[in-house]
């Protein structure tokens, strides 16, 4: 029992810190500038994310044993797109405004190397539940990382935070100005280089 | 003993198992879709209402109403009516024929609301420009469906974008035709004469707001003659 949750403590651990999707293992970068000009946008595509994730990399390891491995690829990618477009409809059927707000993001999740990617390397060979336990820390990490990026951006950028402006006027008055390159793909390249710097020198500075 | 164990990459297993994903596959998608269909087209349906009611400024803000709430303020409040090209009101739909509604209180009219349908940047624009009964000042503004970048572009749909075209003329001081469109940047470093037509623009979504602005100005030009019967004043009520 011990046993088991140190070792998934350890994949948490793995997947938020060590491991990081976008910081470690460069991987959904593309939606990481995409997504990352407002924090409200930022915290509901890591959501549905971090979902997808989980529940896909569970399916792919339950399968594991059947699926054959030079049409696995295939396969992998047939069980995320479908999920993920089950998953839209019912958005669309029953939760409106919120499919509204995620517009083509949803669709973006499907081209999401992180859940192609932790398929490939961990599903196909672990148990379903550790499976499934490695894509929600995935999928953490990657929320970390675009939360981070998004609340930088839409500070420096619309001097906001979640849509309320947080910079008083006064600041304004004296000259202030928002950045409008953060608003921009290259203000993300930036900040996420600057993040995984960040990330990689405290990594090293443990060692 | 070996040919008895279960051999996951025989072709045999991989035909099976390719055909099994994809009836399976299938079947789950075309389930989804056509069994709510239904309920996917009543939401599009409603929402349809919820921004005509928003261009005409009868719901405020950001927020949607309970959905018996704009049932009841569409029934009350909207009229869709179909005019010809000179702006009179015709009752037989052909091609020729545009389409709109009237915003009204007890049958008076209070405007019109015209269908903005352009191209955007990535996608179709589809939302409503709301006029008063003057024929002239813009009352609202509503997004109901587009593809542009969120947070960029998709900025057109949020209510800081469009309440600043409340008040905005489409006619200059000359009484001549201008349109009303997007600017480039902040409306306060235009010129003074030109800051009546234009409202500001998103930054970093420039392309958005070009196209927009061109949808808006062929739309206005197609439906020029109605405004023009509204500026005469010989339309005030809804016909019985």
């Amino acid at each position: 029992m011990t046993n088991e949750t140190t070792r998934y403590k350890e994949i948490l651990l793995k997947g938020i810190w060590h491991e990081n999707p976008v910081a470690y293992q460069v991987l959904g970068i593309c939606s990481a500038l995409a997504v990352t000009v407002k924090m409200s946008t930022a915290i509901v595509m890591s959501l549905a994310l971090t979902l997808v994730t989980a529940f896909s990399s569970m399916i792919i390891s339950s399968m594991r044993n059947k699926i054959p491995s030079n049409i696995r690829i295939i396969a992998e990618l047939a069980v995320i797109a479908s999920m993920v477009i089950v998953t839209d409809e019912i958005l669309k059927a029953f939760f409106y405004d919120i499919s509204k707000q995620l517009s083509i993001f949803v669709g973006l999740i499907i081209t999401n190397c992180i859940v192609l990617g932790r398929a490939e390397a961990f599903a196909l060979a672990n148990k379903p539940l550790d499976a499934f336990v490695d894509g929600i820390a995935n999928g953490l990490g990657y929320s970390l990382i675009l939360i981070a990026v998004a609340f930088i951006r839409e500070l420096l950028g619309a001097g906001e935070c979640l849509g309320y402006p947080v910079i008083p006027s006064v600041i304004y008055d004296a000259g202030y100005q928002n950045m409008g390159l953060m608003l921009l793909a290259p203000g993300a390249f930036f900040i996420i280089g600057l993040l995984v710097w960040l990330k990689n020198s405290i990594s090293e500075s443990k060692k | 003993m070996s040919d008895k164990k279960f051999d996951k990459n025989s072709k045999k297993n991989v035909i099976q198992f390719a055909l099994m994903l994809s009836v399976i596959c299938s079947l789950l998608i075309t389930g989804a879709a056509s069994g709510l269909k239904h309920f996917q087209q009543e939401n599009i349906k409603l929402d349809k209402k919820a921004n005509i009611l928003k261009a005409a400024n009868l719901i405020k803000g950001d927020n949607k109403p309970a959905k018996e709430v704009i049932l009841k303020r569409y029934q009350n409040h909207i009229k869709e009516v179909m005019v010809n090209q000179e702006g009179q009101p015709v009752k037989n739909k052909d091609d020729n024929v545009l389409q709109l509604y009237y915003y009204h209180t007890n049958n008076v009219i209070d405007g019109y609301i015209l269908p903005i349908n352009t191209k955007g940047l990535w996608g179709k624009i589809q939302g409503y420009l709301a006029f008063e009964n003057d024929g002239q000042t813009v009352s609202g503004f509503s997004v109901f469906s587009h593809s542009e970048t969120p947070g960029l572009g998709g900025e057109i749909e949020n209510a800081w974008f469009r309440k600043n075209f409340k008040g905005k003329k489409i006619l200059n001081s000359q009484n001549k035709f201008v349109s009303v469109g997007i600017a480039k940047g902040k409306v306060k470093n235009l010129p003074k004469n030109l800051q009546d037509h234009y409202v500001d623009g998103i930054s970093g979504a420039t392309l958005t707001g070009q196209y927009l602005s061109e949808g808006i100005k062929s739309t206005l030009t197609k439906y020029e003659p109605l405004s023009i019967s509204f500026r005469q004043k010989s339309l005030k009520t809804l016909e019985k």
